[in-house]
């Protein structure tokens, strides 16, 4: 329980923002306007595989809403804390050792992801869309936050600047989130890109929180985020065991 | 204590420390003087484990600081040049977070005797933005003291603050070495480093260049200072053994001059012609 220090202590942040307005308004602005946009304009009528395309598309959005959430509230809190308000160095000094930094850090960005994709689900479930919330579903949100918090600490670490978290963030996460399978089937791209589609962390995760029961394709999803997961922690924890001024 | 023995340190192209060694023994106050930039928080960074050294050897109580780190950060503390206080946080959950990371035992009670010996008490719902930079440094010490260290590090303590609160931490770290911690400072102020230390390391781009008490490294560039402006009105000093030698030089050139003792700023100038800014 040596992280719980870590985790206690994004929690009384996340708890002093969630009263204000602005935090929950910011965390559902992108998934409501891609919810109208793509859904409820575009997308209205069309149908995907007998499905109807709202059904299809709000499971991709959960995912997408957990992985902006994990991924950037921890790349810029460990930026900021470790470059600016230097609050990093504290836990440097802590007699804790860097996998409980790292499970704490990870942990708070797990809490941040699922309230965001909460509140996906909510709407969905405000305007009738079908959702089965079944085993693949969400273990997909639970290590889809878990694996992506985990690239933000690695990201939180090695950035130099506050830019460069942006930047990663333009080149990797938003990219991500249209071409690997969020909005339509990755069975509609060109062949050509679909290698590198299939190695994207998120494609995955779209995979397998659509899948009603855990089939051949959704295990081997699973075992992709698992690896996943597990190269992003060892890679945060070595960055850790490492870090010096 | 502390042992560090030819401790270097690069950033890019720059050499911050070329092979620095000293020693601290157990309860003493031991000073690292230097002016801005002479390697000084490099040091302080290296022992408080949040910098890790290109070469050399530090330990402390015997435990290498570089391999085991982990041994050695419950024994000790540190108040930053930098402010490191959590911004987001009030006073009082900022000792709670450092209290839990360092897995205090009461943590509660020994959170409320800090607030009040640091006279925080009213303002621990604060957020430490909204407090006075001496306040900010109070919290700082505060932080570093509930952990019971035995090994306290203060970097730059009074820098920027007025004489009131430096007076303040000055009592602070003579009551910290009557409870028998080793405190180690680094400053570039010539009074606190005379007024605190029972040693001194002058530091001077990344080099020890001489250490001793205040008194003898005084002693061994000379007690008295003869001070007179030359034609140019440029201060020239003249450092002597004795009051008379140096009275003795003052006839010969006339007034008006003054003859003082002299401090550790005589002895920075005389090791490396430069000032202590």
């Amino acid at each position: 329980m040596n992280w719980y220090p870590i985790f206690f202590r994004e929690m009384i942040i996340l708890k002093r923002r969630l009263f204000r307005l602005g935090y929950i308004f910011s965390t559902l602005i992108i998934p409501i306007i891609y919810f109208l946009v793509f859904g409820l304009g575009i997308g209205r009528g069309f149908r995907i595989s007998e499905t109807e395309y709202l059904d299809f598309l709000l499971p991709g959005l959960c995912a997408l809403s957990s992985m902006n959430n994990s991924y950037t509230w921890v790349a810029n809190s460990m930026n900021f804390y470790r470059l600016y308000s230097k609050t990093f160095q504290i836990f440097i000094q802590s007699p804790i050792s860097a996998a409980s930094i790292v499970t704490g850090e990870v942990l708070s960005g797990v809490v941040k992801g699922l309230f965001a994709s909460s509140l996906v689900v909510i709407v969905g479930l405000l305007t009738e869309v079908k959702m089965n919330f079944t085993f693949p579903f969400l273990s997909a949100l639970f290590l889809n936050c878990f694996m992506f918090a985990s690239l933000g600490v690695v990201v939180g670490m090695i950035t130099k600047s506050h830019e460069d978290t942006a930047t990663y963030s333009n080149f990797l996460i938003i990219p991500m989130g249209f071409f690997t399978g969020t909005f339509f089937p990755i069975e509609k791209m060109p062949s050509i890109f679909k290698p590198f589609i299939y190695i994207m962390p998120l494609t995955h995760t779209n995979i397998l929180i659509r899948k009603v029961s855990l089939d051949f394709s959704g295990l081997l999803s699973l075992f992709v985020m698992l690896f996943y997961t597990i190269l992003f922690f060892w890679i945060a924890i070595d960055l850790i065991k490492n870090y010096s001024e | 204590m502390i042992e560090v023995e030819g401790l270097t340190k690069t950033y890019g192209k720059i050499k911050a420390l070329h092979g620095v060694s000293f020693s601290i023994r157990s309860g003493e106050i031991y000073g690292l003087l230097g002016p801005n930039g002479a390697g000084k928080t490099t040091v302080v960074k290296i022992l408080t484990t949040i910098s890790k050294p290109d070469g050399g050897k530090v330990s402390i109580l015997g435990v290498d600081v570089v391999r085991m780190p982990e041994k050695i950060k419950g024994l000790i503390s540190s108040v930053p040049q930098e402010n490191n206080l959590d911004r987001e946080l009030s006073v009082y959950e900022n000792l709670l977070i450092y209290g839990m990371l360092h897995k205090i035992r009461n943590l509660k009670e020994r959170i409320y005797d800090a607030l009040v010996r640091f006279d925080l008490l009213e303002r621990k719902d604060s957020f430490v933005s909204e407090l006075s930079g001496g306040m900010q440094k109070r919290v700082l010490l505060a932080r570093a003291l509930i952990s019971d260290p035995k090994i306290l590090f203060l970097d730059e303590p009074t820098t920027g603050l007025d004489p009131q609160v430096r007076r303040q931490i000055w009592d602070f770290i003579r009551k910290a070495k009557l409870e028998g911690r080793t405190v180690i400072l680094t400053t570039h102020y010539i009074e606190e480093a005379d007024a605190l230390c029972d040693r001194v390391g002058i530091l001077c781009r990344g080099r020890l260049i001489a250490e001793g008490s205040p008194e003898d490294l005084k002693k061994s560039v000379g007690n008295f200072v003869l001070e007179k402006l030359d034609g140019d009105g440029r201060l020239v000093q003249h450092v002597f053994k004795t009051e008379e030698e140096a009275y003795a030089l003052a006839m010969n050139l006339g007034p008006p001059f003054t003859i003082r003792r002299s401090n550790l700023e005589d002895v920075f100038i005389k090791l490396t012609g430069e000032r202590i800014d």
